[in-house]
């Protein structure tokens, strides 16, 4: 995962819902397709919610991982 | 015998992943929580959480105003009060449980709009005679008119409320929130495994309470502090949020959560109408939200702090109990607000413009509140698939 290069990172650590979730979105939105985001967030809530709005919305979630630091990072490809 | 330990052990481990690790999914969730409404309607009285909030207010103001009135009940012997302490422990000692208890700072602005939030719950609460469980959740399955009026309230509240969510990220400048450090440099404490003891512990401790309560001849307040406990335990392994049920269709098209809460409502109404049509509980039991005015303007009052807040009163606690500060500072405006608006409102007189509490099958019989009932709750369903499907009501 840590060959994945985003295009732009967004920090969304200490929000929690439903924060990281439209920020991510508001992100997306001036992306163009193809293009990949980081998303750093804090809130355990996101595990579930940013996949699943990736599924739903027609983005592709590249993966996710756990850092050491305590948060976790998001890597999505915009559809 | 040997291997006869090991395959008990994987079964405890998977059982504790598939309880503690896994997501549990919204719908179950809700069918889960519609039993345990049902079981505390049938052990005292339907359930509410802003009552409990109040009395919490209640005596934070009494302590600081001299001449506040002295609350009735203390917080141990008040039902709604020891359900929330149910719910706020329930929530702490499974996401102790489940690894992910933790003090979670936020950044300034995040904690303005906590509580501030608050503040409107607390009001909007006050206005409809309760918050999204008592005067919306509770209400409807009850069958008290004001649960209608307050849906539609929560419904434009949460889209208001969404909008200045919208407005604050356009016009105000966004700053990262926490820095890097905190947690790496305290690495070699492994908190994770007594994180894990603390857990367990609370959940014995609320056992005990039980014994210790029913030990006093106070068995129904034991009761109704085990029965919190559990539904705070499936709100946070579902992450069950009443807040995304009204917020998502205007925000991600997402019909997950409105599936989850109508599913809940229709079991919790028909079992509330085996109870309340068989006399079992008085009919009149609970109808006393303000329609329509009062739980109408307190919905939309309570739908836009809920959408700041980011979370309503039911996941304010659960929320509180897995950390979240931004969530215990509105927990405190919450219900100190709830109590100074309740009492204000008590003594202007106010309150008899508000509306009255209207029983539902008192106006067109239980033969026609039952399919009107169910029909309402599956037409939320359909409009929110709609929506989800073709995008109609996003507005971002």
């Amino acid at each position: 995962m840590n060959t994945i290069k985003p295009d732009e990172i967004l920090d969304a650590k200490g929000l929690s819902c439903p924060m990281p979730l439209l920020k991510t979105k508001k992100a997306l939105k001036g992306m163009d397709s193809g293009q990949i985001l980081e998303v750093l967030g804090t809130d355990p809530g996101s595990k579930n919610d940013i996949p699943d709005f990736c599924k739903k919305g027609g983005n592709e979630l590249l993966g996710m991982e756990d850092h050491p630091d305590g948060y976790t990072r998001y890597f999505i490809k915009k559809g | 015998m040997n291997s006869f330990i090991e395959s008990l052990k994987d079964e405890i481990t998977d059982a504790d992943s598939a309880v503690f690790k896994k997501k549990w999914p919204s719908w179950i969730a809700g069918i889960l929580i519609a039993i345990l409404a049902l079981l505390l309607f049938l052990w005292s009285a339907p359930w509410g959480i802003a009552g409990g909030y109040r009395n919490w207010g209640d005596w934070i103001l009494y302590y600081i105003i001299p001449g506040y009135k002295q609350p009735d009940t203390t917080p141990w012997l008040n039902t709604l009060s020891l359900s929330n302490f149910g719910i706020f422990a329930g929530a702490m000692a499974s996401a102790m449980m489940s690894r992910q208890f933790k003090l979670r700072p936020a950044p300034p602005i995040e904690y303005a709009k906590g509580i501030f939030g608050g503040i409107l719950m607390g009001t909007g609460a006050a206005l409809a005679g309760g918050c999204n469980v008592g005067a919306f959740y509770t209400a409807i399955g009850i069958f008290s008119m004001g649960g209608y009026a307050m849906m539609i309230g929560l419904g434009i509240g949460a889209f208001i409320g969404l909008k200045l969510l919208l407005l604050e990220m356009e016009y105000l400048p966004q700053k990262p929130a926490v820095s890097k450090t905190t947690v790496s440099d305290q690495k070699s404490f492994d908190w994770s495994l007594i994180q894990r003891i603390f857990g367990g512990l609370i959940f014995l401790a609320g056992i005990a309470a039980f014994y210790i309560y029913s030990s006093r001849e106070q068995a129904q307040l034991g009761g109704i502090l085990f029965f919190g406990m559990l539904i705070g335990l499936i709100m946070h392994r579902s992450r069950f949020c009443f807040v995304r049920a009204f917020r998502e269709p205007f925000m991600t098209g997402d019909s997950e959560m409105v599936r989850a809460v109508a599913l809940s409502l229709i079991i919790y109404g028909c079992g509330s109408a085996v109870i309340k049509w068989a006399y079992i509980q008085p009919p009149n039991m609970g109808v006393y939200h303000p329609f329509w005015i009062g739980s109408l303007i307190g919905g939309l009052i309570f739908g836009i702090g809920m959408l700041l807040a980011g979370g309503c009163a039911s996941s304010t606690l659960w929320r509180s109990g897995e950390g979240h500060t931004k969530l215990m500072a509105t927990l405190v405006t919450f219900s100190v607000t709830h109590s100074a608006v309740q009492t204000w409102l008590d003594a202007s007189g106010f309150k008899e413009i508000l509306g009255k509490g209207l029983f539902m099958p008192d106006i067109i019989s239980w033969q026609f509140t039952m399919p009107v009932f169910i029909l309402i709750m599956l037409s939320w369903i359909v409009i929110a698939d709609w929506n989800e499907k073709t995008e109609k009501l996003v507005i971002f």
